[in-house]
């Protein structure tokens, strides 16, 4: 093999070595710069019994995935709404009064299904997230369900 | 060394640093792959609770964060929250909190569970307190002002009557800056079944279930029971370590899937061996493939009672209020819809009170139809035919002490005092009263008890044989000499003679000339003429 | 098109290329070739490697005693590669100060420091105890055992330096005791003052090697062809200090794969545990504070950083005024590095 062909080669071999393992390390290091996934079970949360809630009361919590949730009884059955609007991001709050949610950054308004009936979400037809509820039907307890 | 001679070089080292970078994308998918541990929630009304009994209950703090209740946010307050008005309630750092967690406050979630502990004989244990044994505890062991045997004896397994400490008012005295009752000592701790609880309830659930990590698997294990149900007068827990379902256990407690979450079936979660919950609570698979639920009511399956000196079969009547009552085979039956007088122990002013209570009659259980709530159980693990036979020979036992010891006997200490011999406001007074005590309390228990639940030896050594020992060399002896100090002598002498006449006794009168002759030789034989029976020769 | 880019290329970024071709090309001394004289470029691509892993990990650290441990704990446990970024830190500190006691070693040991080097000399004193102040707050911000009471008896052994000591201790600790505050203190240092200083001392440090040039050795029964007493920087040098920069990353993750960085007990200000000790680039220190008392030791150590710093200054005044020959430096060299190995060999078996 002639000098100069052993030479480029040879600088190929290193560069494509430097290369790969550098390349390989900056993956990792990029890698390592997003958050790790939480991993979670799904997990049930004690909220009380059924009794214990008054006709219209609307409890807030805050569960353990950090998630500001509104349990509402209304007329006889109990649902918990994540109260996180679905337009931008913000905490939307309850009207009993007028029985809707009003998110307060662009107006966006809820009904008392959760279903956006004015402003960004309702033109993106957009809706409340509701978390699922295990009621017990002995005992009358009630629990949240947060699936992982 | 030449440029591309280190250009080589670094080309290698390059493979060396990428190798080991792919060592390391290993070890990072092993560790990706790990488990997460479940985590205790604590919930914003439980925070300040945690935060700070984490320091001054450590311990506390770590069991409850072990227990099932964490996982799912149930804390401090859930259970030990009350209304004012119940006794004992006081304002704890801004909380109306009680000391004592009772059936009521555990079944504001566990509704089914504590219905079914209520009517039960678990429930009813604290109701000793009008008992015999209560009084050998408090006036024979005991003094007046110092009930301490019953205090850490007996009331330690069938539950105190929870009082609060009281000035020379009769007010309850407080002791802190928020005014926390302070409950007599002798009351408390206390964690018997059956404690008689200030709020009006009965029981104690974590008698069985141990606060605060409330693990199933400790509940579910034979020793838990062992704690009261074992000793002289009812040794189920070394009956059941005798027996072959305890043999069978202790050899498997790793496949018994003792801390299952959720409910525990015979039949579908395990199959190795039976506990005491497995048989007296626990759910199972029936034959038909159908799945039959727990049930804290622990006499659901019971047939017999071997508490009493005379051993009945127990019928169940149900009443419309959800209460129950056991009626021994020798009590008529009511029909469903009579009217029927109850007694009811009840806690009025701190004292244990009899109140009779109608009752409605909602239904009624035989007591073959509660054999057959246990042998379905049984059935699990073994067919009808030998189902069948052991119940066969379990009454036979029963029915061998009731009729050779328990009823003759009974019948003589009923008719001494009829006739003045023994005075029924002294229970204790005369050694034959202690001799009939044991007989039958003690010695008849363990031999109906070790039948009951398959301990041989408990049914025969430590029962059969010293029933019939204590009849025969104590009892019968006793019963003349009592009698004889008030003139009474001749007359019981000639009663125990009959009595003795009697087929099932003629033993006493020797062995026939082949029996001695027979028994000589096996003797002779197996150890030789130094170990032969004087009789014999 | 291409021509195009060309010319706004040459327009908005005009190099000389050439200029620069035969800047890199510059010629080096043959005696480079020998591989301990690569120890100066080790600590600095190893400070390259610290600068790129410890931003790395300041974007999860909590510099709070609330969260410090916790937010570490995190890391190993939790982050992608986390355990491995770290244990690279962690690795690559103790390397690097290694590095600079061979390297420093290596300059005393050829007299280096002597005239017109002097300045240079204390330049390099100077990124050691920066070097060693890395270390130091680096191994306290983790808020383990070891790193709160290290950092306490550091404190209290600065408070018992003559004259400046208590006022240094308490800008050091940020109040009378170690605390949160002493925590923050750190981490700006760690993160901000020492980049900073070390950076400004980097570039004092390479600019007066360029000034001063590079003087040719030659060692007995060597020799070297006239065409070879020099080899050109680029690509000659820069190549075989990218071999040692691969070779590197090797050691650095094989040493992070068979010994990872763990994590003791959390820091607790109740109790102080049974068996401490400082990181090992202490323990000479450590060692003479269980064997003298607190002030002789304080003095010692100042005394001996003190001639450490003034060395050239020290040799010199030893040589003028008691006629100390030249080469007597070696043996001060063999003796000071010998009575260092000892008493750095000695905590390690005992402690």
């Amino acid at each position: 093999m002639d000098v100069e062909r052993r030479s480029f080669l040879a600088a190929v071999a290193a560069a494509t070595g430097l290369v790969l393992s550098y390349g390989l390390f900056a993956a990792y290091a990029v890698s390592f710069l997003f958050p790790p996934p939480v991993r979670r079970r799904p997990r049930r949360l004690f909220l009380g019994r059924q009794a214990d809630f008054r006709p219209g009361e609307a409890r807030s919590l805050v569960d353990d995935r950090g998630r500001t949730l509104l349990v509402i009884a209304d007329g006889g059955t109990l649902t918990a709404f994540d109260t996180r609007c679905p337009h931008l991001g913000c905490q939307v709050h309850w009207e009993p009064k007028e029985a809707r949610f009003v998110c307060p950054c662009h107006l966006g308004m809820f009904d008392r299904n959760g279903v956006a009936f004015a402003g960004p979400p309702a033109a993106a037809h957009q809706a409340l997230t509701r978390v699922p509820l295990d009621v017990d039907a002995v005992s009358g307890t009630v629990f949240l369900r947060s699936d992982a | 060394m030449s440029l591309d001679a280190k250009r080589i070089v670094i080309a290698v080292l390059s493979f060396f640093f990428l190798a080991s970078l792919l060592l390391v994308a290993w070890r990072e998918t092993l560790k990706q792959r790990a488990e997460e541990e479940p985590k205790p929630i604590v919930t914003a009304t439980n925070a300040a609770c945690v935060t700070c009994h984490r320091q001054r209950s450590a311990g506390l703090v770590m069991e409850w964060e072990a227990s099932r209740h964490a996982q799912v946010g149930v804390g401090c307050v859930e259970c030990h929250q009350a209304r004012e008005d119940v006794p004992g309630a006081w304002r704890h750092e801004g909380v109306v909190v009680t000391t004592l967690v009772t059936p009521t406050n555990c079944g504001r979630c566990h509704e089914k569970e504590v219905a079914e502990f209520s009517r039960s004989h678990h429930a009813r244990a604290g109701e000793i307190i009008y008992s015999l044994d209560n009084v050998i505890a408090l006036k024979i062991a005991g003094t007046p002002g110092n009930p301490a045997d019953a205090v850490n004896g007996c009331w330690q397994c069938h539950g105190s009557l929870v009082r609060f400490q009281r000035d020379a008012d009769g007010q309850i005295v407080r002791s802190g800056p928020e005014g926390r009752p302070l409950l007599a000592p002798e009351t408390w701790p206390n964690s018997g079944m059956g404690r008689l609880n200030p709020d009006g309830s009965k029981g104690s659930c974590h008698a069985c279930h141990s606060r605060h990590e409330f693990k199933a698997k400790l509940s579910r294990s034979p020793e838990n029971c062992g704690k009261c149900h074992m000793g002289p007068d009812h040794p189920q827990i070394e009956i059941y370590n005798e027996s072959k379902h305890g043999i069978a256990f202790y050899a498997n407690r790793d496949r018994m899937a003792l801390n299952k979450e959720g409910d525990w079936v015979l039949g579908r979660d395990y199959a190795a061996a039976p506990t005491c919950a497995t048989c007296h609570i626990a759910g199972y698979v029936a034959v038909t493939g159908e799945l039959k639920g727990n049930s804290h009511d622990v006499g659901e399956r019971i047939s017999w009672t071997l508490r009493p000196i005379v051993s009945t079969k127990i019928n169940l009547v149900r009443f419309s209020d959800g209460t129950q009552d056991d009626f021994p085979d020798t009590r008529p039956l009511p029909a469903v819809g009579a009217t029927v007088d109850t007694t009811d122990y009840v806690v009025e002013n701190e004292k244990l009170v009899a109140r009779t209570v109608p009752r409605t009659v909602a239904s009624v259980v035989p007591w073959q139809t509660r054999r057959e709530a246990m042998q379905g159980v049984c059935r699990t693990c073994h067919d009808q035919a030998f189902v069948d036979n052991f119940y066969a020979q379990y009454d036979s036992l029963v029915t061998l002490y009731n009729e050779k010891f328990a009823i003759p006997a009974k019948q003589m200490m009923d008719e001494l005092a009829a006739e003045g011999v023994l005075d029924p406001k002294s229970p204790f007074g005369e050694p034959l009263q202690w001799t009939f005590y044991e007989l039958w309390h003690h010695q008849g228990r363990r031999a109906r008890h070790g039948a009951s639940m398959m301990g041989p030896d408990y049914t025969h050594w430590h029962g059969m044989y010293e029933v019939a020992k204590t009849f025969y060399t104590e009892f019968l002896p006793e019963v003349v000499e009592t009698a004889a100090r008030r003139g009474r002598g001749p007359e019981w002498q000639a009663k125990v003679a009959a009595l003795l006449a009697r087929p099932e006794h003629l033993w006493k009168a020797g062995l026939s000339p082949e029996e001695a002759g027979a028994l000589g030789q096996s003797y002779r034989q197996r150890y030789g003429a130094k170990n032969e029976p004087a009789a014999a020769r | 098109m291409r021509e195009r880019l060309r010319r706004f290329f040459a327009a908005s970024f005009p190099v000389d290329w050439d200029q620069l071709r035969a800047l890199g090309a510059e010629p080096v001394p043959h005696h480079l070739k020998h591989w301990w004289w690569c120890l100066g470029g080790t600590p600095l691509y190893l400070f390259v490697v610290q600068v790129a892993t410890g931003i790395l990990l300041t974007l999860y650290y909590v510099p709070d005693p609330s969260g410090a441990y916790e937010s570490v704990a995190h890391i190993t446990r939790d982050v992608r590669f986390g355990w491995y970024i770290r244990s690279l830190h962690k690795w690559s500190a103790t390397l690097m100060i290694a590095a600079v006691f061979l390297h420093m070693l290596r300059v005393f040991f050829t007299g280096a420091y002597r005239w017109p080097r002097q300045l240079n000399w204390c330049v390099g004193t100077a990124l050691l105890a920066t070097t060693l102040g890395f270390g130091f707050t680096g191994y306290s911000l983790v808020y383990e055992q070891l790193s709160f009471w290290g950092a306490t008896v550091a404190a209290n052994l600065v408070e018992a330096v003559p004259l400046v000591g208590h006022p240094a201790a308490l800008l050091m600790r940020g109040g009378a005791e170690v605390s949160g505050n002493t925590l923050t203190r750190f981490f700006v240092f760690h993160i901000g003052l020492f980049p900073t200083v070390m950076l400004f001392l980097l570039f004092l440090h390479i600019l007066l090697i360029r000034l001063h040039g590079v003087t040719e050795f030659e060692f007995p029964g060597e020799r070297v062809a006239p065409e070879e007493r020099t080899f050109p920087f680029w690509p000659h040098h820069a190549t075989t200090e990218l071999a040692i920069g691969v070779l590197l990353m090797y050691v650095l993750t094989i040493l992070a794969l068979t010994l990872p960085a763990g994590l003791g007990p959390k820091a607790n200000p109740q109790v102080t545990p049974m068996h401490i000790h400082p990181e090992w680039y202490f323990y000479f220190s450590f060692r003479l504070l269980k064997l003298t008392s607190l002030r002789t030791s304080v003095y010692l150590t100042l005394a001996l950083g003190l001639g450490l710093l003034g060395w050239p200054f020290l040799e010199d005044a030893l040589h003028r005024w008691l006629r100390m020959p030249r080469d007597a430096s070696v043996v001060v060299g063999v003796l000071g590095f010998g009575a260092f190995l000892v008493l750095t060999v000695w905590e390690s078996l005992a402690g």
